[in-house]
């Protein structure tokens, strides 16, 4: 399993990829680097959910209080107490992670079904929107400003534009590595038996309880760092883009269209989509607001009943077929 | 005393037009299994087209149902045999993440058509009082309310005794079954989303006046709808409407006796405690 994973790292494609990411971004003007941030904080974020929501198959709509965790408290920590952000986002990452443990247990305890995991995660996503407005610690529904970015490392700065793609650029890669170490390790292979038969899973000694946990505390923490490094990104702590249950609609759309449970699935389907919706959101956004979002659902409407697995699987086959043998799929 | 009884008499009002939206997705879950995620949505676009034809030819919203109530049940119809219908036999997650799909197409369209700023509709009586000893009802919340009751009891009424109803009912129960005793599945599931739609457009004209309207409303109103789906019980008819009453009525109190942030939190609170301790109200796994 090891093995696997080392080979996927040193995959030529994989190698090619990266240089690519490390080389072109900084070349492109600050628009084009903007939308190329937006992606990877995506890419990030749907790799997150995928442990989750692909592996373990729970569609957790739970993953926005994550988020907004990050975002929110690490900010309001350090507006309101002056506490380092970087202490604010493992603070951040510690509550986020004890907040998806007791979400897990809830699933277990109760033994919820994947409709009740659902509604549940739902109605936990509009409470913490509806705790943040009106909670003046978090900012309300008016949100927080934070400090302009003065490139200061040591109080979580990058600089805004580069630095802060940099920072974004190792977020995403090490939530893809995160995704491809944990779908090889044992951990992987119990979440996909508890998805696909969780009595099967049980009756054969697997500790349900225990990998449910580990796969949402992962996520969640993974999420709420994300959420802190976003942030800093947009200076502006905004409820609404942040908290809000549609940013976390929007990942698992990203992360369906990509192919659920694989590991570069749900970043396949951001890296699709986002820059789509921020070009149209640029070029019409002004006549046409919503656009991209429309389009975002025509797009998970038709790739979901043409190819219900995803459009990865569909290029993978495609791949394998021009190179005329058969690849070595990664089942999710 | 007169805030407990106002209260109670607008929970009530308010909740019998939530256990209208209700009885369609339950209707709906109850012959297809599908849940969903758009059904706010619908009720925005119902509360959209009233605008629009106001704008137009200065219809009342009561009035504009002649023109909405078809339009959204043909609209149902097509989405179900166009969209959902092919997805029927694959992994139910799937269905819920297509409805995701179709709550954006719906809620951006409407933005793209209509603008994001907050609109009101006007009506005839949107301004009408009603005066009981101490407390003060508005005209609009009455007839939603008589409304609400008279179409629940049609439809179970339809239900008990038609064709069409005791087809709904034989699917409901046992899809299979039903399509060995001739009963064609999935023109009937097309034919009951269809008439899930047709019901959103009523309950829409009903909670239209007096209410400001904007696109991003619609994830609101699923969410309240799947809490009153899921109270009651999924299909149970009674629940579901009593489930409306419930929430209703913990609006009304939570925002009067709580601060505005609990109050809102209310029935939140409710539905996961009914979800976590009462799981054998919630029908939905043993009566399919």
């Amino acid at each position: 399993m090891r093995q696997e994973f080392y080979k996927t790292l040193l995959s030529p494609l994989w190698l090619v990829v990266l240089a690519l990411a490390v080389v072109v971004p900084p070349l492109l003007p600050s628009y084009y680097l903007h939308i190329v941030i937006l992606s990877l904080v995506y890419v990030a974020l749907a790799s997150a959910w995928n442990i989750v929501g692909g592996m373990a198959g729970q569609i957790s709509l739970a993953h926005s209080l994550f988020i907004g965790t990050g975002a929110m408290l690490s900010s309001a920590l350090l507006l309101k107490l002056g506490i380092n952000m970087w202490l604010g986002l493992v603070i951040s990452a510690l509550v986020s992670g004890a907040m998806g443990a007791i979400i897990a247990w809830i699933d277990f305890r109760f033994q919820l079904g994947h409709l009740s995991f659902v509604l549940i995660t739902l109605a936990f996503a509009e409470m913490g929107t509806v705790i943040v407005e009106g909670w003046e610690f978090l900012g309300g529904a008016s949100g927080l400003l934070l400090p302009r970015d003065t490139g200061n490392f040591w109080a979580f700065q990058f600089g805004g534009g580069i630095g802060a793609f940099w920072a974004m650029l190792v977020l995403a890669i090490a939530s893809i590595l995160i995704n491809v170490a944990v779908l090889n390790a044992p951990l992987g292979y119990y979440l996909r038996t508890i998805r696909d038969n969780e009595n099967a899973a049980r009756a054969i000694g697997v500790n349900i309880l225990r990998y449910k946990i580990a796969a949402m505390v992962i996520s969640a923490m993974l999420s709420s760092v994300i959420g802190t490094a976003y942030v800093r990104y947009l200076t502006f702590a905004d409820p609404y883009l942040l908290v809000s249950p549609i940013i976390i609609i929007e990942i698992v759309l990203f992360a369906t269209v990509g192919g659920l449970g694989r590991a570069y699935g749900p970043a396949f389907g951001a890296l699709l989509l986002v820059p789509l919706g921020e070009i149209l959101r640029g070029k019409l956004g002004g006549t046409l607001p919503g656009l991209h979002y429309f389009i975002y659902g025509v797009v998970v409407i038709a790739v979901i009943l043409m190819s219900p697995r995803g459009l990865l699987p569909l290029f993978e086959n495609w791949w394998a077929r021009l190179r005329s043998r058969p690849v070595a799929t990664k089942q999710g | 005393m007169a805030e407990f009884l106002q209260a109670l008499a607008q929970g009530v009002l308010i909740g019998s037009t939530y256990g209208l939206l209700a009885l369609g997705m339950g209707l709906v879950y109850g012959v297809s299994g599908v849940v969903n995620f758009s059904h706010g949505d619908f009720i925005s676009l119902g509360m959209f087209l009233c605008l629009a034809l106001y704008s137009a030819l200065a219809l009342d919203p009561y009035v504009s149902l002649i023109v909405t109530v078809p339009l959204m049940t043909v609209l149902g119809g097509l989405v179900y045999w166009y969209l959902l219908r092919p997805m029927v036999g694959h992994q139910f997650l799937m269905v819920v993440q297509l409805t995701l799909g179709l709550s954006l197409v719906l809620q951006n369209g409407i933005l793209m058509v209509f603008g994001g700023q907050s609109v009101r509709t006007p009506s005839v009586v949107e301004s009408k009082l009603w005066i009981l000893g101490e407390v003060v009802v508005r005209v609009p919340h009455v007839i939603a309310f008589v409304v609400s009751f008279a179409m629940a009891i049609g439809l179970y009424i339809m239900l008990r005794s038609t064709d069409f109803g005791r087809s709904i009912r034989a699917v409901h129960q046992n899809a299979h079954a039903a399509a060995l005793m001739g009963i064609d599945v999935s023109r009937v599931q097309t034919l009951t989303f269809a008439l899930g739609i047709g019901i959103l457009a009523i309950a829409a004209a009903l909670l239209l006046p007096g209410t400001p309207i904007q696109p991003s409303q619609g994830l609101r109103y699923t969410v309240i709808t799947l809490i009153v789906v899921a109270l009651g019980g999924m299909t149970n008819f009674v629940g579901i409407m009593l489930g409306g009453l419930i929430i209703g009525l913990s609006e009304a109190y939570g925002t009067i006796y709580l601060s505005d942030t609990l109050g809102m939190l209310l029935p939140y609170g409710i539905f996961v405690l009914i979800m976590l301790f009462r799981p054998q109200g919630l029908t939905w796994s043993s009566s399919r």
